[in-house]
């Protein structure tokens, strides 16, 4: 499958880089920037592209198999990932998502040496994005990571990773059950993987990114994929996750809140209609998924109107506890369920904005709400074990 | 009680001249005659159903004490084997909940299957002997058999009329259409009509009847619809129509330039 005889050769000490999604355009990008951090000598670069012409000779490269382009990185990214860490003997993994020629060279040689001089066995960058983007990792992804993993790791889902060999071997051989399960596409939740098998995570600031955006830009579609994915994630690692553990202190300081130019008064009054219109015409299906007190709080969240709309942190931390047990005992349908998550992830959206527009800190607010999902913590662990004592 | 009422005729006096005691006694002996045929009729076809009848619910029974003992056996020996463990082992999850747990459902299963079993031979056999006893038709007795089927059509569509409607009134709703609930109640009656018509047939009630009423109900649905959206309801979907084209920007991905804030951000979900 992977053709690496050459590279397999070599001493011990190569970092292996492998870049499943990035375009032959920003190869020479990627390729400058690690040069710039490392001897080419020490370099394998895995493409589906192979050799890049003129490019440094030292630097070996190894065929990686074509896959469908992705934006996140999937199950059979991790697999290729393993064949090649064990083949080349690498000492450490870099693994870059599309459009990674948008990092920084000092992101990609910290991500890389973190591997390498310490013993860390998972590099995870922290992007610097717009308070306006990475919405659904901040509403739901890093708080439901954060209270159940006992990580701070701000991208669960982050595209690009360093990693050791045995992290390598541990995520080949998780993502082998979705391959073998004819799932190659689904994503692999790196951060909840390492957390359980007690790998040790290190978080390095990367600075901006062009994050790629899925193929399919409906959100309908897109949203309870991601989630959905994250759930059975979450499903399958109850053992670990219903033990109390507490998470590590914040690695720094919220950074200043941006001056905002724009209130956000038409995207959000669009969206509280929208919010509106599913309170009016979803409650029955809520109804089966919520407690009544959060119903409660969902009525008073639809009287209130424009910049005053908050969603109350605690209240939207039981909205995504309850939809995950929903999803675990199968109160509806799956599909459905999920459905009926969008709306009131889109009412967080109109708040965050809001949020946004008052001048307050971005950051601090999603800080609010992953705090708030810690404390209702317990909450969920309670449902989570004895479900049949509250029946909606 | 034939006797009495013969007794009871005979008593009133002929008005006519005509020998009327014997056309009277001819009356009462074909009366006698068919009420006795009637009765040997339906007693002998109880007699020929009794059987199956007996048939179904031994069989039932049977089964069903058959299918305890699978449970029984298979719940004891699957947690002798550890099958849990070994299945946690190589799925990588550990969460079952007791009632929930693979070996509940294996035997929860195969007890089903048995008592599913039992059904269908019961229903069988009693089909079997209804069959022999089929030159003394009484109209009652074929929906009997029939009556299962269409107990399970029926439960199928409603389940499918449910999942649909909910199917539609998310994804309406989702899609920010004002109309999302008129559309759900819509297609969940389109399917309930559709069961309801398919179960009458499945019972062969009604006949043709009830294909033409379900051509015209189902037809009248389709075209209540149409007429609601396309002219009832013009203004509210043109507005709804509209303001989804002008949220569609907001609800991708990304937003396009029209919907950005006056300071050039975008709304990323991802």
């Amino acid at each position: 499958m992977v053709e690496a005889s050459s590279a397999a050769e070599r001493p011990n000490g190569s970092l292996l880089v492998l870049l499943p999604g990035s375009q032959p355009a920003q190869l020479e990008t990627i390729l400058a920037n690690l040069t710039a951090s490392f001897p080419a000598e020490d370099l394998v670069i895995a493409s589906p592209e192979g050799p890049i012409p003129d490019s440094n000779p030292n630097v070996q490269f190894v065929d990686l198999p074509a896959a469908k382009l992705s934006w996140t990185l999937t199950a059979g990214d991790f697999v290729s990932a393993h064949h090649l860490t064990q083949n080349t003997n690498a000492r450490a993994v870099l693994i870059l998502g599309p459009e990674s020629g948008s990092l920084r060279a000092s992101a990609l040689g910290n991500l890389a040496n973190t591997i390498l001089s310490t013993s860390t066995d998972l590099a995870v960058p922290c992007y610097d994005l717009q308070p306006r983007a990475g919405l659904v990792n901040s509403s739901i992804l890093y708080p439901l990571s954060r209270a159940l993993f006992a990580t701070r790791v701000r991208f669960p889902l982050a595209i690009d990773f360093g990693l050791s060999p045995r992290m390598a071997e541990r995520l080949g051989a998780a993502a082998q059950r979705f391959v073998a399960l004819n799932q190659s596409e689904a994503p692999l939740w790196v951060v909840s993987e390492a957390m359980v098998t007690g790998m040790k995570i290190e978080e390095i600031d990367a600075g901006p990114r062009e994050l790629p955006q899925p193929a399919d830009p409906d959100l309908n579609a897109i949203l309870p994929f991601v989630t959905g994915s994250l759930f059975s994630d979450i499903e399958a690692k109850a053992a670990f996750w219903q033990r109390a553990r507490v998470s590590p202190p914040p690695r720094k300081q919220a950074p200043p809140a941006q001056q905002q130019t724009s209130d956000g008064s038409a995207e959000v009054a669009s969206l509280l209609q929208g919010f509106r219109l599913a309170y009016t015409n979803l409650r029955e299906i809520w109804g089966l998924v919520l407690p009544p007190n959060t119903l409660l709080g969902l009525k008073r969240l639809s009287l209130i109107d424009g910049p005053a709309f908050r969603m109350p942190e605690n209240l939207w931390a039981r909205i995504v506890f309850d939809f995950l047990i929903a999803y675990r005992l199968r109160t509806l349908n799956r599909g459905h369920l999920l459905g009926a998550l969008i709306p009131l992830y889109l009412a967080w959206v109109a708040s965050h904005i809001n949020v946004i527009a008052a001048g307050d800190n971005p950051e601090r607010h999603i800080e609010a709400h992953a705090a708030a999902f810690e404390a209702e913590k317990a909450y969920l662990v309670a449902r989570w074990r004895w479900p049949d004592r509250f029946n909606p | 009680m034939v006797n009495f009422l013969a007794v009871m005729l005979q008593t009133q006096t002929p008005e006519s001249g005509q020998p009327f005691y014997a056309d009277n006694a001819t009356i009462l002996h074909h009366m006698s005659d068919a009420l006795h045929q009637s009765l040997y009729r339906v007693l002998s076809l109880l007699i020929a159903v009794l059987p199956g009848i007996l048939a179904f619910f031994l069989s039932l029974a049977v089964f069903t004490v058959i299918g305890m003992v699978i449970s029984a056996v298979l719940r004891h020996g699957l947690a002798w084997v550890r099958f849990d463990d070994r299945l946690t082992h190589y799925r990588g999850s550990g969460d079952w909940t007791p009632a929930n747990s693979p070996t509940a459902i294996v035997a929860r299963g195969s007890f089903w299957a048995c008592v599913l079993l039992g059904l269908i031979i019961g229903v069988s056999a009693f089909d079997a002997s209804y069959a022999t006893a089929a030159s003394l038709p009484i109209s009652l007795l074929p929906y009997l058999t029939h009556a299962v089927g269409a107990i399970l059509l029926l439960i199928a569509g409603t389940l499918i009329a449910r999942f649909l409607a909910r199917s539609v009134l998310i994804g309406a709703v989702n899609a920010q259409l004002q109309y999302a609930r008129f559309l759900s109640l819509g297609v969940k009656w389109l399917v309930l009509v559709l069961t309801a018509a398919m179960v009458l047939d499945h019972l062969e009630i009604g006949g043709v009847v009830v294909e033409l009423a379900f051509g015209i109900l189902f037809g009248g649905i389709v075209l209540t619809l149409s007429l609601a959206i396309g002219l009832g309801s013009r203004d509210l979907v043109s507005r709804s129509l509209e303001s989804r084209v002008e949220r569609s920007s907001e609800r991708n991905l990304e937003v396009p330039p029209a919907g950005t804030s006056a300071s050039g951000e975008t709304l990323r979900h991802f």
